[in-house]
């Protein structure tokens, strides 16, 4: 009777204190931390790239440690310029497809290869994995000041076919001919891709950027499969422009455009652009996604070989990498740590390296950015 | 090739196929033109691991257990982005309509409560059955099995209820050509009828079932439930190492109440299978905590078994999240994510079966938050890996 | 098919290259000459007292505005220059085709030289681009856009002073593409070495007419290493011919990226016809606007001037027009006669108006007329 009556009382109250319908209910104590588990580490694939790639996973290990990161790196050296030392391609496409994630330096390319290929081995790895789209999310980083200010954009680019499907010929001598190849299956998927990332997000325009009123056929069917697809996302607004204005525009009015989608050239070319507004190669992010692997890589692909050794290369795009590449394995406390530790030090303005109008060197930084990170007391 | 699958289809629909798009009932461009009602194929929603996936929270208790369903899979780091496309009851268009069944198709997945359909007015359908007709998804299944720390009269029950989802008695289609008088059609096509039976031996066989019992009342209505009795029959012989046997649905009711172990796999009609499976859901102790799935082929919607609001309980915290918990279960192994499904099912099977915290309408004294925060307790002791 | 067309063409090229060897022998080659020609030569043909013939093609919407204020402009500047006013709309020929009137392409081959207001094409039906004709009727290899910072008008870009040189007539924009599997389309990018060491020696001869130091190729050879390869090779010889001015190579997309950090670091930029549109229309950006920008496209036997933005439907006829683009072109066509004085003088009064701020017309954020800011300039040109 007394244990109804208790039981009653306590239903009594929870009615009374009753939340409205339809609200997310506090669960009751302090959420376990997914990291507390102990036992648990991640694998990522780790390609150091050439240039002054080595030295920027450098300070990404050395931040991991400093937070304690419960992260392991899978070490390949794979590269095009050396090509005797590197690790063969099926190996390292094997750890990609196993770990599911990788953290990339740029890889040169040079202008010609040792075997008369015309494909280079980004773009050997690109097609043995299939990743297919590249995300860069080009934003305005307080403490770094520019011309423009307030640019928040996100350039998706398809990066497997257009102008990149290296067959060329020379048909008679003196004339050479490049084929630049579009399909509508990988125009649709690209454009699904961009468009679900802004649903994802909740962003609200997807630009088309393309040629079509030059090239009729190739850019024409791009355009008509952005709009089919378009078609199926009735609340995001969907826009087309020529790439020429396009870059106009970017130079002078770049906070209009939300989300991009474009074909392989023009990508390479609006996403430089977009890294150039927002401070350099060395602040801006990127990943490539195939169906299941993700590749996470700084967003303009230079190796600044001018500065090897140098300890004058600005590590933040590569950090903001990790940053990325945690919040992608379910270790986003880690992930939001390492990147409020950045905004920290950039906002500061006291470090800065040499891209961003300092003096300071690359490792200055990364003790820098060690120092501001937010360890919570174990 | 195209012109002899048309002939073929010809032969056996009659003149329909002939006929201009624009002169036929919305039912007959359902059932009798499986040649015009093509899907063009669209890309799958995978991106980097991640699936996307339409969330539908509906009514009533749906919007909480969607957000229970977020926070376990938070913590169990499955590799899902839900879409929530939310659908306003009273409103007499059918735009949020439309716009949750496009996200469906570009997704292909989705997981769903219960949608209110406040309008009495008898030109707006069900949005329920409206989903369901428009996504053809044409077979429901509900596998039913017992939890052991639940309170039940009948113990280790395992029976799995495949109903057909589009047509029978909800084919929604009645007038009133008398005043006083109203007729209600009730439509079996044999496309349909075979569809399912297909389905269910094929399922059974690829789970190792035995015995399948095909529910019907073709002795009162000899022509509708009599060609959805033949056809399953006419299926069976293709599979002889599976067992078929009939009975009518009022003396599957008696037996499933006093001797529900003499069922294995059952397959029947609309309101025959909205009936047995809440019967047999009462037998296991409760309507929370069952999940279905809808299969059509090519989308597929995963919801809790027994499809009510539950308006009366909505925001007192004492809804059982286990319907929906397990829906997502499913939800999880049918995009592959085999891992995060066990995890997630083992935390939701320890939590019910050896910790015994239950709701009340389970018995218990246990608030649903209760019951969520030891599912997430459990996956983060378990040793498979996170993501 | 187009494609074997191409290939015939680059045969009756090598005739042209049988002659060339001759030559050699003879010490002269023709692609020499020919520049140096057309360079200078049309100019040097000009007898001081005599006034030289240019065709205008008014063109469409604020088009016979603009070109109206240039003529005024240059009346008022007393340049020794009979304007020759032409209609370029296709008409009907006799084969049933449209095409450029017979009296519009005479007159050009006569004078060799024109100033070219904007052109409609219409969307979707009607006549092809006529500006894609025009290319193709007078052979106009390269375009030439020099994108210079105005001092009356603030961009966030202050100091950029850049030209940019883009191969005119083949690369990506040959026109050639074809669906070969439905959903599977192919479009072919055409490189030449023919058109490429035009291209290339016309930039270094630009940079040392105009006083530049350095000339910068742009392209991509380390994706499409045959086709940017071929190029690059032109212009890599083209460099050791002139070795006064300085040369060096970058990627685009490292052009890009630099460019908009800081523009100072390029002076002459030269490029096949795909990266040549994007990257000089990005310049215009940097330094206000197509409405700014003057152009100029040079062929082998004539140069054909530009303004490259819209016609503008909407204030045609509204005196609302800034004629400024037109303006620079026509300036960029005097300096190409070697009329260098006048051409000084008009760019001089036109800066300085824009400087002052008085009479700024709608687009550069002022209120004037068209005709007052073209008095302005005027009063200015009589005045020096």
């Amino acid at each position: 009777m007394a244990v109804r009556a208790r039981n009653v009382s306590k239903l009594l109250s929870k009615v009374i204190n009753g939340v409205p319908k339809g609200q997310i209910r506090q669960l009751s104590a302090e959420p376990a931390e997914i990291e507390s588990r102990p036992d648990f580490r991640t694998t990522c694939t780790m390609i150091p790239g050439d240039g002054v790639g080595p030295e920027l996973m450098y300070s990404v290990q050395e931040v991991f440690k400093a937070a304690g990161v419960p992260v392991d790196f899978e070490a390949y050296f794979f590269s095009e310029v050396n090509p005797t030392l590197s690790a063969p391609l099926e190996k390292v496409a094997e750890s990609i497809s196993r770990n599911r994630v990788c953290l990339k330096g740029i890889l040169a390319t040079p202008d010609y290869s040792h075997t008369g290929e015309l494909q280079t081995l980004n773009m050997k790895l690109r097609n043995a994995l299939d990743l297919y789209a590249n995300v860069v999310h080009v934003k305005s980083l307080e403490g770094v000041k520019l011309r423009h200010s307030g640019i928040d954009c996100v350039i998706i680019r398809e990066q497997t076919e257009g102008e990149y499907s290296a067959l060329e010929h020379e048909g008679v001598k003196g004339v050479v001919e490049c084929l630049k190849i579009v399909t509508a299956k990988k125009s649709q998927r690209i454009a699904k891709f961009a468009f679900d990332y802004a649903t994802k997000n909740g962003r609200k325009r997807v630009t088309a950027v393309h040629k079509a009123n030059i090239m009729k056929l190739g850019d024409g069917l791009f355009l008509r499969s952005c709009e089919e697809i378009a078609k199926l996302y009735p609340k995001i607004e969907f826009e087309k422009m020529i790439v020429d204005n396009c870059t106009m525009q970017m130079v002078s009015n770049p906070q209009q455009f939300d989300v991009m989608v474009t074909p392989n050239l023009y990508g390479n070319i609006v996403d430089n652009l977009a890294s150039g507004l927002v401070g350099g190669a060395g602040v801006v992010a990127g990943a490539s996604y195939s169906a299941n692997c993700v590749v996470f890589e700084p967003g303009a692909r230079h190796t600044y070989s001018e500065a090897v050794g140098k300890n004058v290369a600005n590590p933040t795009a590569m950090l903001l990498c990790a940053a990325k590449m945690l919040r992608h394995v379910n270790l986003p406390r880690y992930g939001d740590m390492i990147r409020s530790a950045i905004e920290k030090v950039l906002k500061d303005g006291k470090v800065k390296t040499k891209d961003v109008g300092g003096q300071s060197t690359t490792q200055q930084f990364t003790y820098a950015v060690i120092n501001n990170l937010d360890i919570p007391k174990a | 090739m195209a012109s002899r699958i048309v002939k073929k289809s010809a032969l056996r629909l009659g003149q329909n196929l002939f006929r201009a798009q624009s002169t036929m009932s919305a039912f007959e461009l359902q059932h009798k033109t499986p040649v015009i009602k093509k899907i063009t194929s669209i890309p799958i929603a995978l991106y980097g691991g991640r699936n996307a996936v339409t969330m539908l929270p509906g009514g009533g208790i749906g919007p909480e257990l969607m957000s229970y369903v977020k926070e376990v899979f938070k913590y169990a780091g499955a590799p899902v982005d839900f879409e929530i496309v939310d659908i306003d009851a009273k409103a007499e268009d059918n735009i949020d309509l439309e716009y949750a069944i496009t996200s469906i198709k570009r997704n292909g997945v989705a997981i769903k409560g219960n949608i209110e359909t406040k309008s009495k007015s008898s030109e707006v359908l069900s949005r329920n059955v409206a989903i369901r007709n428009e996504l053809d998804l044409y077979v429901n299944i509900l596998h039913v099995k017992s939890y052991p720390g639940v309170p039940a009269r009948q113990k280790d029950i395992d029976i799995v209820i495949i109903r057909q989802n589009t047509e029978g008695e909800y084919a929604m289609l009645e007038h009133e050509s008398i005043d006083g008088v109203v007729e209600s059609m009730k439509v079996v096509t044999e496309s349909n009828s075979e569809r399912v039976a297909r389905f269910a031996f094929e399922w059974a066989k690829a789970n190792g079932r035995k015995k399948i019992t095909t529910i019907h009342k073709a002795n009162i209505m000899k022509l509708s439930d009599g060609l959805f009795l033949d056809t399953s029959q006419k299926i069976a012989k293709e599979y002889p190492e599976i067992e078929h046997n009939e009975m009518i649905i009022d003396n599957c009711c008696m037996q499933l109440v006093s001797k529900p172990h003499q069922f294995d796999v059952m397959i029947m009609t609309n309101l025959y299978g909205s009936i047995v499976s809440n019967v047999v859901c009462g037998l296991i102790g409760g309507a929370g905590l069952l999940s279905g799935k809808n299969y059509g082929d090519h989308y597929a919607i995963f919801e809790p078994a027994t499809r009510n609001t539950g308006k009366a309980i909505a925001g007192k915290n004492v809804a059982n999240p286990i319907a929906m918990l397990s829906a997502s279960v499913d939800m999880l192994e049918h995009l592959g994510h085999n891992q995060h499904a066990k995890m997630i099912q083992r935390a939701i099977y320890k939590t019910v079966c050896e910790d015994k915290i239950h709701t009340p309408d389970l018995g218990g004294t246990a608030t649903s938050t209760d019951v969520v925060q030891k599912i997430i307790d459990h996956i983060l002791q378990s040793d498979i890996r996170p993501w | 098919m187009r494609l074997f067309g191409h290939l015939r063409n680059a045969k009756s090229h090598s005739d042209t290259f049988w002659n060339k060897l001759s030559n050699f022998f003879s010490n002269v080659t023709e692609t020499d000459t020919n520049l140096k020609h057309s360079a200078q030569s049309l100019g040097n043909r000009l007898f001081s007292s005599e006034s030289r013939k240019c065709t205008l093609i008014p063109g469409h919407g604020i088009g016979p505005e603009i070109s109206a204020a240039v003529q005024k402009i240059f009346a008022a500047a007393n340049v020794p220059i009979e304007w020759e006013s032409v209609d370029v709309t296709p008409v009907k020929g006799p084969d049933g085709k449209f095409g450029i009137p017979q009296a519009a392409i005479d007159s050009v081959n006569r004078n060799k030289i024109g100033l070219k207001g904007p052109l409609m094409t219409p969307v979707g039906k009607g006549y092809r681009s006529l500006n894609l004709a025009l290319r193709k009727e007078f052979n106009l290899y390269a375009n030439v856009r020099p994108c210079r910072s105005l001092e009356g008008f603030k961009t966030l870009y202050d100091e950029v002073d850049v030209v940019t040189i883009r191969e005119n007539t083949e690369g990506e924009y040959s026109g050639i593409e074809h669906e070969i599997v439905d959903g599977v389309v192919q479009s072919i990018k055409l490189i030449t070495e023919e058109a490429s060491r035009r291209v290339a020696e016309f930039a270094f001869q630009y940079a040392i007419d105009n006083k530049r130091k350095k000339v910068t190729a742009v392209h991509k050879a380390n994706i499409m290493r045959m086709s940017d390869g071929l190029f690059l090779r032109c212009c890599r010889e083209m460099a050791k011919k002139y070795p006064d001015v300085k040369f060096e190579e970058r990627y685009l997309d490292t052009v890009c990226l630099n460019m908009v950090q800081d523009p100072t670091q390029y002076d002459v930029l030269v490029m096949p016809n795909l990266y040549g549109d994007i990257l000089s229309d990005m310049c215009a950006g940097l330094i206000g606007g197509l409405g700014l920008t003057p152009s100029g496209n040079i062929g082998l036997n004539g140069a054909l001037f530009e303004s490259v933005h819209g016609t503008a439907p909407d204030i045609a006829g509204q005196d609302k027009a800034n004629p400024t683009a037109l303006l620079l072109s026509a300036v960029m066509m005097l300096r190409y006669m070697g009329l260098n004085e006048h051409a000084a003088k008009i760019e001089k009064a036109c800066f300085d108006t824009i400087r002052e701020a008085k009479h700024l017309t709608g687009d550069l954020g002022g209120k004037s007329k068209c005709s007052e800011f073209t008095n302005a300039i005027c009063e200015k040109v009589t005045a020096a």
